[in-house]
């Protein structure tokens, strides 16, 4: 299918160039009495007196420019900035006071050295004692970002930035030294956006709403990208902002008459939960027409659950959509219909789901049945196939592999052939998700790989293990770590099965999980669920005498099954 | 009176955040960095400390370091809340 969207420019730089200029661009919401707006003028000169201090600081055609500033207009300008001068940008998540300063400090070099970055730009509070502790190898520097007054021009178009040539890095799943960076040039990221804008059937007046941290590729393709070479603006809050206070961002959507916004799951049911009911009425959310939920798997109770809390608010009946999307193709990899009634959902046996694994589909009533919501169709220039474990393709309704093809796909993993060896195959990408396809839709089922995914983050439980193993009274290696989805949270949560050396350490539970919470929080910035503390050999271990992840979850399950209800229940 | 509002504090963070037993906390204890409980969480602790405190605070003007202890969560309500109409 030819895209209706043909650019008239061939980077993103000139995308930005080519921007009305009074136009409004981006908004920054930290507080009533604390908002910023730039137009795509006003935002040009910004990003251009970055390319003036980044060319200062010797950062040249090529050089990989790693940034570590808090959301906000800054950031973007200085990303912007890096690729005028046809650099390299990437955007790293800014350290969170829970950070331990020497984990953070090696991860930080790790990435630095896996980038082969030039230059590290912090913000001019970025803390000091982190600073100290950060010693990058190589050619890499750390300044603060600076800015200087000198009067900036937009410069003749400098042809030597070939749309062929990379013009940013977003990572994938992982924490700290363990991401993995996907490298994307110009005309891929100029092709994706042309696909997804008419996708979403996006239009001049449209504006975005975007709580998401730029570091993730939901805030930074659809909250980021999409707008800069669209041309439409965007609201923005941090993360952490609307986290504690969710109201914020149905207050925003309805004073800036927003009317696209992308949120993974567990937003919807945190809006639901924690919007005071007594506050609900008042918010009208008309403008909104589609809120996009998209890279956590798509659950139809949390959707009931935000329809039922918001049916008084003027909501478009078709306003919740679904996507399914990753880093490794710029971005989406199916959509649903955004003009249609909005995700299509199934009911299908359970038993034949666990057992045969295929998805037959049965009335909703069934005793047993699992309700499913489809993920939609293939964006323009993508293909998918369902593959089983040797490698075969499966025929709809069986659940298998989800394999990807799409012309605006990575060449392979940053610095990374050995991930890369792993997952690109002739030309298509294995994403260890698993799903099935019936109709010509997507339904995305589960992993194959054993990431756990808490609240949009992708978090490894090897990252986990690996902290919970180094505590003196846990039994080195003999540790598992999973995800359990809790419905009261609408996401994920990471529960951790340890052994203990000594017995007599099973009196002193409450002391080792205390540590362990402490030493999980400051490496990896995130919370755990439950931690169970075991005698020794109650872990399954494999054949190959490395402790069975699935067997041990099953173990557990079954002498704790109110786990599996948590939230459903109450 | 803020002295008998902390202690409700930490009865509500231990019986309806945590609601894991064994647990102790006082008014000093890490809660956030501590991975005791999850930033998540903090929202229905922030709608508990403007019942306490009877202030109302701001979107935006309180983050989750604010909020790690409850000693500094009363002293950031003071700072930044203003009084509920």
């Amino acid at each position: 299918m030819e895209s209706k969207f043909q650019f008239p420019f061939r980077t993103l730089p000139e995308a930005l160039f080519a921007a009305p200029a009074d136009k409004c661009f981006a908004t920054m919401w930290k507080c009533e009495d604390d908002v910023e707006s730039v137009t795509f003028g006003e935002f040009t000169r910004l990003a251009l007196r970055q390319a003036e201090y980044l060319r200062s600081q010797d950062v040249k055609l090529g050089d990989t420019v790693i940034i570590l500033m808090p959301q906000d207009i800054p950031l973007m300008a200085a990303f912007v900035g890096a690729m005028i001068l046809g650099a390299v940008p990437a955007i790293l998540a800014y350290p969170n006071f829970k950070i331990e300063p020497t984990k953070y400090s090696f991860g930080l070099s790790g990435v630095s050295d896996n980038l082969k970055a030039r230059l590290i730009v912090v913000d001019q509070r970025f803390p000091e004692e982190l600073l100290k502790h950060i010693r990058v190898e190589g050619s890499a520097r750390i300044v603060r970002y600076g800015e200087n007054d000198s009067p900036v021009t937009i410069p003749d178009i400098d042809r030597s930035v070939e749309p062929s040539r990379l013009a940013f890095i977003q990572h994938s799943a992982g924490t700290t030294g363990l991401q993995k960076g996907v490298a994307l040039s110009h005309a891929a990221v100029l092709a994706h956006i042309a696909n997804l804008a008419e996708e979403i059937h996006l239009c001049p007046e449209d504006r975005i709403y975007s709580w998401l941290p730029l570091y993730h590729d939901m805030g930074l393709i659809a909250c980021f990208i999409l707008p800069l070479v669209c041309h439409v603006p965007v609201v923005m809050q941090a993360p952490t902002d609307w986290v504690m206070q969710p109201a914020t961002m149905l207050e925003l959507i309805q004073t800036y008459k927003c009317s696209l916004a992308w949120v993974p799951n567990f937003t919807l049911q945190h809006l639901a939960r924690k919007v005071r009911p007594e506050d609900r009425p008042s918010f009208d959310l008309s403008s909104l027409r589609a809120l996009i939920n998209c890279s956590e798997p798509v659950r139809a109770s949390s959707m009931d659950e935000f329809l039922a809390a918001f049916q008084n608010c003027q909501l478009n009946t078709n306003a919740l959509q679904s996507c399914y999307a990753m880093a490794e193709t710029v971005f989406a990899v199916t959509h649903s219909d955004i003009v249609g009634a909005g995700p299509r959902r199934i009911w299908i046996d359970g038993n034949a789901f666990r057992n045969q694994k295929c998805a037959i589909p049965v009335p909703s009533d069934t005793p047993g049945a699992i309700c499913t919501v489809s993920s939609g169709r293939c964006l323009p220039d993508t293909q998918i196939r369902i593959v089983s474990p040797e490698g075969m393709e499966l025929t709809p309704g069986c659940v298998g592999e989800i394999v990807i093809r799409s012309a605006t796909m990575l060449d392979g993993y940053y610095n990374r052939p050995d991930l890369t060896a792993a997952t690109l195959r002739d030309g298509w990408y294995w994403s260890g998700d698993l799903g099935f396809v019936l109709d010509g839709e997507l339904y995305v089922v589960g992993r194959k790989k054993d990431l756990i995914i808490v609240a949009g983050a992708n978090i490894h439980p090897q990252d986990v293990e690996e902290i919970v193993s180094a505590h003196p009274s846990i039994y080195d290696g003999r540790v598992v770590a999973f995800g359990q989805y809790n419905a009261n949270i609408g996401t994920e949560e990471i529960v951790v099965i340890a052994e203990v050396r000594d017995e007599g350490d099973l009196q002193k539970t409450n002391r080792i999980e205390r540590e362990l919470r402490t030493a999980i929080t400051s490496e990896l910035g995130i919370g755990i669920g439950t931690i169970y503390l075991k005698p020794l050999r109650w872990i399954v271990k494999s054949s190959a005498g490395k402790p069975a992840r699935s067997t041990t979850r099953e173990k557990l399950l079954s002498e704790q099954p109110e786990l599996q209800f948590r939230g459903k229940i109450s | 009176m803020t002295a008998i509002a902390k202690k409700q504090m930490i009865e509500y963070i231990l019986h309806d955040v945590i609601r894991r037993p064994r647990t102790e906390i006082d008014e000093n204890t890490a809660l956030v960095s501590s991975g005791l409980i999850d930033s998540l969480a903090l929202v229905d602790i922030l709608v508990k400390l403007e019942d306490l405190t009877n202030l109302r605070i701001p979107a935006g003007k309180v983050n989750a370091q604010n909020m790690d202890t409850i000693e500094s969560m009363f002293s950031t309500a003071q700072r930044v809340g203003k009084p509920k109409n």
